[in-house]
């Protein structure tokens, strides 16, 4: 038994390991997609069970127990642990073993103490190209997995400190960015070794047996800790269900349902009801799943501290051959898309437990836009991505927050004036989407609006964008908000997509333009009970139109003009 | 005519440093701000110091009146006026959120939506124009802004950085409707590409502009009253002073005035024994500064976030904080771990012994239960410590909970602070690229002295050293910083296009800039410094790293230097990728007449180890407790080693050395503590 002063400072110790594998990572690699967007994760797993001791608190979210699955795929990799040699590192990528898409690749590297298996490290990074039928990864059509990128097992990348030259060649001849992808490389396996020299100052300071059973303790107080949280939550079973619009190849709605059941400290999740794996890449592995309802649950008890303990209390109960557990060879880029509808089915279930710690739904569509084709100054190839921001659900403390990302990642969206220094863009308008927040006590956060010019004739858009039919609920009387909508101006004529807001590689000639609005954040309470001063400043603001002034919140108002023609409202 | 004071108006104490060149004589003095007319409290202090005021050749000044305005929303009422259909860009931000974990909070932007109007205007990314600038809709918009009773007016054009022009133009019409109005273009703010940020600078120059100009109207007035009529400078973000008149235009300069000073100060003295890698760690009651220091000049970071999307791009002065202070509150989790902060007792109600009502056990309350602080004689405020109620409430609340003893239980609580704030020292370091062991470490701040010798060792360097004066080390570098100014330009240009005539013309102009800004500031100077730097990046990275440049420049010399820079801190360069100069960035440094620090000394009667104890009291380190003698640091004799443990008072500050190190006071009066291996 460890003493608590020890347990105290230990854990500190391993976190800070955690922390400045984090730094290393970001500040070395190569891709923007890990250095400005934090795409990665470092961690330490326990030596037999693989469960997460401690993770960086730079890493994204969806990362928060996937990186554990993808360390335990690796131990059942081996017939036997005494296979792990110091030195070794193992690479993944298998959605179906790791989670997540193929972009995120794991490492996962055995640390030995005294000549004996201590724990493992392992990281995460998203590659900016995997290889597949669509460049980077998100291909809205794919039936396949194997149309996404190429797959990797658990192999062993480095054998006892010696790479694995032919391995590393096949795999970058498979992808379209060998050199950037292969510093990513570099900057995760040094981040590793980092971690383990840090780490292994840490046992010696405090010694082998008591930080071993500092592992075990760590995770008993975090399971303690989760299963105090649970047992706030009045016992009974809480149930939800929501939709996708579509899976991208079939326009038919998805419907997820999940069964949340409370009694005392234990929690089972079911997703019993939920539909069958789709035709196009609106799936997710068990394990990814599993990952989202924690990522729901952390944003609603964010105090709580993230290791394989926190979430033992939680049982899950996922039926195969559904969405939300689906087999391989089904396609999975979309699973940004049902990721997020998980999240929010989560949401939906437990407000009606705990109404004062859930959010309304969030905006719920990552959305992500690609451009890509030929710079007509630069004559070189280009691609650009740009994620969904939206509004976030209103909640018992605060308004839903405008122009949010999405509860699973930290992306940001790239400076409009630095996208028309890179791409033939130029964008007309990049502004609140008014009215389209759902109304409550608390209203959700607005959408947001933008709308983009060609300056090429050699340009595609893709969208992976999801949220057209099925609007963000709002929740404890609160009201949904207003859907998406991507419209596209062509020179002949609107169009809009036929799976609402999912397209594969649209031309946009010159002077052509898409415009997207994203959805707002569901509101929170009676929207009536609303401060009317509050509603008059959404007015003013132009959050809000007259009608939903009227009509949602049932304020009275009149306008009035000042001496130079600026109009304003009072309330009557 | 060689009486220089320096005053440092921080959120709880305002301290005062002077001194008398040709004497050597130094005075200190520290009281109680006073927030709601911080110039109250700094003339306090000046009284208190009985500073001859009308003999002062320079006034020097930092303050949190900025930060404060910001924080608190206490600006002024401002419109801003963009291209059209991008009124909302300082609203939306770039897509974020406030927290990693939970979804609420909101955005509050300085400027609400119904004072944010737009024209219809357009430049391209090459400041060609699409739309040309429509007058008549300014026009109409200054009407709006006259009935609105606005104060400031910013314009936020699109690629308004390398092209101006409708910016002021609009500018024009709007003063021309309004001559009281603060106009402030973007463009006049920050030359550089980014919407956001850029907008977002202006707005926070534009929302402190009347405020800042009003305080330093009263100080002026003020310190005139006190008999005190030549130049008064403020310290700005940057570490370099700024004459107050020139103030107005520059309000958003000062955010980080008094961190700076600190680590101005503590650069200066630390380059004077020879040690030019320092981290420096300023420990006050809520928060603890980090700050590293490479070769002697301190490391700057080109953006800060106030509040929650509220980032200014201005150059600073790099400083870390952490909620981690004396007033840190210490607390058992749901797992039953020991926690301390982030939340803070503050200055009021403070620490348990301090009396005010507190019940939260903090690390003050630690350090007064192990002896490491003086009951009778606590410094910075009036009165005595209870140590009896801090007992009782860390037995309470900590120490049964968790089945440890009282002391036990204290010293946990300073292990897990002094765990958190080594952690983000280490990452401070590691994310430039260097191993914090090979830094000396410089402590201050109120409670700094205190953790210093606890900190090295947690993180595993070997040396430290704690100024002459820590408690006010502020208020000093305000004496001793130099005069600053910082220009960037954005030209965004791949290697192919370099332009050397035009990278030339832009730094020349950014310096024969600096040079009149120099004489403006009608300050006395020994030199002047130019430096130019270059943000690069191989073509398509998004982040770019500031490459030091020296001329002559030459695409040669440019990629040369690059490389340098890159292999420093990533270790490889990447071949065959060209390269992207983004911003040329020049910053022109009046070097004024350095300080002898040896002046200090004058205070200092060195006598023998035995005359310069004072007492000695039990003070518990690593699970028992030592006697351990107190010495008066204004009379310890100079460089005579001594071990751990001891404590060294003076009227500033309280500095531990702990059982297995050893420390000296070096010819300067600074002290010198090293672990012993």
């Amino acid at each position: 038994m460890i003493d608590n002063i020890s347990l105290a400072v230990i854990k500190g110790s391993l976190e800070q390991v955690t922390n400045e594998m984090d730094t290393i990572l970001i500040k070395s690699s190569l891709s923007p997609i890990i250095a400005e967007t934090n795409d990665m994760a470092n961690g330490i797993y326990h030596p037999k069970t693989g469960e997460t001791i401690a993770q960086g608190s730079l890493g994204l979210p969806v990362f928060l127990s996937n990186m554990q699955f993808a360390v335990q795929s690796v131990i059942n990799s081996v017939q036997d642990v005494s296979d792990f040699k110091p030195g070794d590192v193992y690479m993944l990528n298998d959605p179906y073993l790791g989670g997540t898409h193929l972009q995120d690749t794991q490492f996962v590297r055995p640390i030995f103490y005294d000549g004996e298996l201590f724990c493992f490290l392992a990281n995460t990074g998203h590659f900016m190209d995997i290889g597949g039928g669509t460049p980077g990864g998100w291909a809205p059509s794919a039936t396949e997995i194997y149309q996404e990128g190429i797959l990797i097992p658990p192999v062993k990348l480095y054998n006892e400190g010696k790479l694995n030259k032919d391995l590393l060649k096949v795999f970058l001849k498979n992808i379209r960015l060998p050199e950037q992808v292969l510093g990513d490389i570099e900057a995760m396996k040094n981040a590793l070794e980092t971690g383990e020299s840090r780490l292994l100052e840490v046992i010696d300071r405090y010694e082998k047996a008591n930080v071993l059973a500092c592992l075990d303790e760590m995770i008993i107080r975090s399971e303690r800790q989760m299963a105090s949280y649970i047992s706030e939550i009045p016992d009974g079973v809480y149930t939800f269900e929501d939709y996708l619009d579509n899976d991208g190849v079939v326009d038919k709605p998805l419907k997820i349902c999940i069964s949340v059941k409370v009694t005392g400290p234990n929690m089972e999740i079911d997703f019993t009801g939920t539909d069958p794996n789709t035709v196009g890449p609106m799936n997710l592995s068990y394990s990814t799943t599993v990952c989202a309802c924690h990522i729901a649950i952390k944003h609603i008890f964010p105090d709580v501290p993230v290791n394989g303990g926190t979430f033992k209390p939680i049982k899950f109960n996922i039926p195969e051959g559904t969405l939300v557990y689906a087999k391989p060879p089904h396609s999975v880029s979309g699973y940004t898309e049902v990721l997020g509808r998980v999240i929010d089915v989560c949401f939906g279930a437990l407000q009606k437990a705990v109404p004062d710690k859930v959010p309304a739904a969030t905006f719920g569509t990552t959305g992500v836009m690609t451009i890509g084709g030929v710079h007509p100054e630069t004559e070189k190839y280009f691609v650009g991505v740009f994620p969904y921001p939206g509004g976030y659900g209103g909640s018992k403390e605060t308004d839903g927050l405008i122009h949010g990302n999405t509860p699973q990642s930290m992306a940001n969206f790239m400076s409009i004036e630095s996208s028309e220094h890179r791409y033939p863009v130029m964008f007309e308008c990049f502004k609140v989407r008014e009215g389209s927040a759902g109304a409550g006590y608390h209203r959700g956060g607005t959408g947001s609006s933008y709308t983009i010019r060609s300056l090429s004739d050699q340009m595609v858009v893709s969208i992976m964008g999801d949220r057209a039919k099925y609007r963000p609920f709002g929740i404890a009387g609160g009201k949904d908000s207003v859907p998406n909508k991507v419209v596209f101006h062509l020179e002949t004529g609107e169009m809009v997509p036929v799976m609402q807001t999912k397209i594969d590689k649209q031309p946009l000639k010159k002077n052509e333009t898409i415009e997207v609005n994203s959805p707002g954040g569901g509101g929170y309470g009676d929207p009536t009970a609303r401060l009317p001063e509050l509603v008059l400043a959404d007015l003013n603001g132009g959050f809000i139109t007259e009608e939903q002034a009227k009509n949602d919140y049932g304020i009275k108002f009149h306008s009035k003009v000042t001496e130079h023609g600026y109009t304003f409202y009072e309330l009557d | 005519m060689s009486k220089l004071a320096g005053v440092d108006v921080g959120g709880t104490f305002t301290d005062l440093f002077y001194i008398d060149i040709e004497t050597g004589e130094v005075r200190i003095t520290k009281v109680s701000s006073t927030p709601k007319d911080p110039s109250e409290g700094l003339i306090q202090a000046l009284k208190a110091g009985d500073i001859p005021i009308s003999d002062l050749e320079m006034f020097l000044h930092g303050t949190t009146i900025a930060t404060n305005a910001i924080i608190q929303r206490k600006g002024c009422k401002a419109a801003l006026v963009t291209t059209s259909g991008f009124r909302d860009i300082l609203e939306l931000g770039r897509r974020d959120r406030p927290h990693i974990y939970g979804l609420s909070g909101v955005q509050n932007p300085l400027i609400p939506r119904n004072l944010r109007f737009e024209v219809a205007e357009r430049l391209n990314h090459r400041g060609e124009v699409i739309t040309p600038l429509n007058v008549e809709e300014v026009k109409k918009i200054g009407g709006y802004l006259l009935d609105l009773n606005v104060d400031v007016v910013v314009v936020a054009f699109l690629h308004s950085y390398v092209n101006p022009k409708h910016e002021l133009e609009a500018g024009q019409f709007l003063n021309e409707i309004n001559p009281n109005w603060h106009i402030v273009p973007s463009s006049e703010i920050l030359n550089e590409y980014y919407e956001f940020e850029r907008t977002s600078t202006a707005v926070v120059e534009g929302y402190l502009r009347p405020l800042i100009s009003k305080y330093s109207e009263n100080l002026k007035e003020k310190l005139s009253k006190s008999q005190y009529n030549k130049s008064i400078s403020i310290i700005q973000s940057n570490g370099g002073v700024l004459n107050i008149d020139l103030l107005g235009k520059n309000s958003s300069n000062i955010i980080r005035s008094g961190p700076a000073a600190g680590v101005i100060a503590a650069s200066f003295i630390a380059e004077q024994i020879g040690y030019k890698n320092i981290i420096t760690g300023d420990m006050g009651g809520t928060s603890f500064d980090v700050s590293l220091v490479l070769e002697g000049v301190p490391k700057v970071s080109e953006q800060v976030d106030l509040d929650f999307r509220i980032p200014l791009r201005k150059t600073m002065i790099d400083i870390h904080t952490i909620g981690a202070g004396g007033g840190s509150i210490a607390w058992i989790d749901r797992g039953g771990i020991l926690q301390v902060g982030p939340q803070s007792a503050g200055a009021f109600p403070g620490p348990v012994c301090y009396n005010n009502g507190g019940l939260e056990p903090t690390v003050t309350d630690a350090n007064l239960v192990l002896g490491r602080i003086d009951a009778e004689n606590p410094i910075g405020i009036d009165g005595t410590l209870n140590k009896e109620l801090a007992e009782e409430i860390i037995t309470k609340k900590i120490a049964e909970p968790l089945g440890l003893s009282l002391h036990e239980a204290a010293e946990a609580i300073l292990r897990v602070v002094n765990n958190t704030m080594s952690g983000r020292m280490r990452i401070l370091s590691i994310e430039k690229g260097h191993d914090p062991r090979d830094f000396v470490f410089v402590g201050f701040g109120g409670a700094g002295p205190l953790h210093t010798a606890s900190l090295i060792k947690e993180v595993g360097m070997k040396k430290a050293l704690i100024p002459c004066y820590p408690g006010v080390i502020c208020a000093l570098g305000c004496v001793i910083a130099d005069v600053k100014h910082d220009f960037t330009q954005t030209i965004n240009l791949p290697q192919s296009d370099w332009d050397l005539n035009l990278i030339n013309r832009v730094v020349d102009e950014k310096i024969s800039e600096g040079h009149s800004r120099l004489e403006a500031e009608e300050i006395k100077l020994e030199g002047i410094e130019n430096e130019i730097f270059a943000d690069m990046s191989y073509e398509g990275q998004i982040h770019t790293i500031r490459v030091p440049l020296l001329p002559p420049l030459s695409k040669e010399s440019i990629i040369q230097a690059f490389e340098k820079t890159y292999e420093k801190l990533y270790k490889h360069t990447l071949p065959n990728i060209p390269l992207t100069l983004i911003n040329l960035r020049v910053s022109v440094t009046g070097r004024r007449k350095p300080i002898q620090l040896t002046t200090f000394m004058k205070n200092h009667h060195a006598t023998t180890i035995e005359e310069a104890k004072k007492s000695s009291r039990e003070v518990y380190f690593n699970g028992r407790f030592y006697n351990t003698p107190i010495y008066d640091k204004n009379r310890f004799p100079l460089n005579q080693v001594i071990e751990g443990p001891a404590i060294f008072g003076q009227e500033d500050t309280t500095i531990i050395l702990e059982p297995d190190m050893s420390a000296y006071v070096d010819d300067l009066g600074n002290l010198i503590m090293e672990v012993i291996k």
